[in-house]
């Protein structure tokens, strides 16, 4: 059976955890068993946190959620999280200093994998910081030639990831059938 | 110091949470095959900053003042050329980092046999309680940077709501129905319009685009609640429950002196907005819904039901009124320009369905006509071509929706 992901990244505080954790069928667990494949040198960091979680379909199939690490700069660890992946959801912070600068490192890190596949951003905190607004993104967007999906998300809330996920889904198939 | 070769090199991390730390330590322990670790600041030899972090120039600022003659090496998305530090870019390639430590090990040995000034007891006691504060060591989490916290923000209620889910017969029931209109005949359906101005929803377009313009907070009465405009924060206040602003919406009122419609100015008003942050709607949300409750099924006029429509961006869906197939809709007219009846076909759906769509979208200012040149160079198909994984993220959108 073929291993599905879907990929969450974004900067420390984005609500990655959270997310994953808002529509994974188990708590978020540590990747000790992943590490076994990893390569010895990576043996040694087995306590690593990295989130992830898993969505049971109803015929058995299994889709992996996996979060990058929150302040994740190294590339080896994205290549070997996007291999099998669906799509990407980015969440942002939009508490932090430049949320925008974080969304230009974000999808020119997995530039190759979005133009694969698709991307949908979730925006988090706009209720303690209204600024830059939902807008405001897009037309940051605009400049670099992307429409993707972007919600104001509480990770916290079922239903925001949930319309969330469900974005990047129609994004790479509109004719799916609600 | 001259270093022994044998020693690791000793590097503190500051900005950076504990799971970056783990990270670094993976490294070193891998790639960087152990020539160095991370420890403290006092007992640190080079200090690492992610320069990215937002309170990274007084870091560097104290990391100066404190151990001027330790190496410093920073870590940021833009280059960096700042006087007497190291700069590696991100994301950061295993070779670059270590590249940087080597640079600072070799200015570690370069430096003469003193060894380098560490953080001792004495400056330590000068550090007054508030510069502890405002120092983050490394080994604490890094709290995120919050800016222009405004505690009523919290207070305002989420009034996104999902129609999504609807059935059919429900969703009918929901917007309301409208008297004449047979929309099991196409072509009564290709018909079904409504002119905004003639309901409540034009009304309330025209006052906000006015206080957005005079930048001023404006209060519309109407003979029922008054609306109140607030500019600066795109937001609207009505102290309505959701059934009786539906049913307002799909009143027709004439435009006229008699429809007891007028505008004015904040000041005059005694408002009591401020006790019931409950009665707050953002603007596009307030538009989205009252367009969904007017439209009841039909389009707008001011939208030639001829010519491809398409999207701007997606709406913000978190954080309005979902109607059925309104995601479905929004992919396709992200992607290309239809006419509402090439989407309902496309899909296989009722037009109804794409017609409350773009009625709601065009409320807010994110539909587009396409003109006619353009139309001429653009035809898409009905058929949507499937992706490969088609089963796949159906089962995916049914365990989502389940």
């Amino acid at each position: 059976m073929s291993q599905y992901k879907i990929i969450f990244t974004g900067p420390v505080g984005a609500g990655k955890t959270t997310a994953i954790n808002s529509i994974s069928d188990v708590a978020p667990v540590k990747t000790d068993a992943a590490a076994s494949d990893m390569t010895k040198s990576r043996k040694a960091a087995t306590t690593v946190a990295m989130d992830y979680g898993i969505m049971n379909l109803d015929d058995g199939e299994k889709i992996h959620l996996y979060g990058t690490p929150g302040q994740e700069r190294f590339d080896f660890m994205w290549d070997i999280l996007t291999v099998g992946g669906i799509g990407l959801v980015l969440l942002l912070d939009n508490t932090r200093a430049d949320p925008f600068q974080d969304m230009q490192f974000f999808l020119d890190s997995f530039s190759g994998f979005i133009s694969d596949t698709s991307v949908a951003i979730g925006v988090t905190q706009m209720d303690l910081s209204s600024k830059p607004s939902i807008n405001d993104y897009h037309e940051q967007l605009k400049a670099m030639d992307l429409k993707p999906a972007v919600f104001s998300v509480d990770a916290r809330v079922k239903n925001d990831v949930s319309l969330l996920v469900q974005a990047l889904l129609f994004s790479l198939d509109p004719g799916l059938e609600d | 110091m001259k270093k022994n070769k044998t020693k690791p090199l000793l590097l503190a991390l500051y900005g950076m949470d504990e799971r970056t730390h783990k990270t670094m330590a993976m490294y070193l322990k891998g790639p960087y095959k152990g020539k160095a670790i991370i420890v403290d600041e006092f007992e640190a030899e080079v200090d690492l900053i992610d320069a990215d972090y937002i309170k990274a120039k007084d870091i560097l600022e104290q990391r100066k003042q404190k151990t001027p003659e330790r190496p410093i090496i920073l870590l940021s998305l833009e280059k960096l050329s700042i006087e007497g530090t190291l700069y590696v870019k991100k994301p950061i390639q295993t070779e670059d980092l270590a590249k940087a430590l080597k640079l600072a090990n070799n200015q570690l040995n370069l430096k003469s046999a003193k060894p380098p000034k560490a953080f001792s007891e004495q400056s330590a006691a000068v550090i007054s309680e508030q510069e502890k504060v405002l120092d983050p060591i490394a080994t604490e989490k890094q709290q995120p940077a919050t800016k222009n916290i405004d505690k009523d923000e919290i207070k305002k209620t989420s009034k996104h709501r999902t129609a999504k889910d609807l059935t059919e017969g429900h969703f009918s029931s929901y917007i309301g129905h409208v008297e004449g209109v047979d929309f099991s005949d196409p072509e009564q359906v290709i018909n079904a319009s409504f002119n905004p101005k003639e309901f409540f929803l034009g009304f309330v377009q025209s006052a906000l685009r006015v206080s957005k313009e005079k930048g001023r907070i404006l209060q519309l009465n109407s003979g029922w609640k008054p609306l109140v405009f607030f500019p600066l924060t795109q937001e609207i206040w009505l102290d309505a429950n959701e059934k009786q602003l539906r049913a307002f919406a799909g009143l027709q009122i004439k435009n006229n002196s008699s429809s007891g419609m007028n505008l004015v100015a904040a000041d005059t008003v005694s408002s009591n907005c401020n006790r019931k942050m409950e009665g707050f709607y953002e603007a596009d949300h307030f538009l989205w819904m009252l367009a969904v409750w007017t439209s009841k099924g039909r389009y707008p006029n001011t939208i030639n039901i001829n010519e491809p429509v398409f999207l701007k961006q997606w709406p913000n869906f978190t954080r309005l009124l979902v109607t059925p197939h309104a995601m479905r809709i929004a992919a396709l007219l992200v992607m290309q320009p239809r006419t509402a009846m090439s989407v309902a076909n496309a899909l296989k759906i009722k037009p109804q369905y794409v017609f409350v769509f773009i009625s709601a979208a065009n409320a807010v200012g994110l539909l587009s006509q396409v003109k006619r040149q353009a139309d001429e160079l653009i035809s898409p198909a009905d058929e949507v071509k499937p992706s490969k994984t088609k089963g796949l993220l159906g089962r995916i959108l049914g365990r989502l929706r389940g």
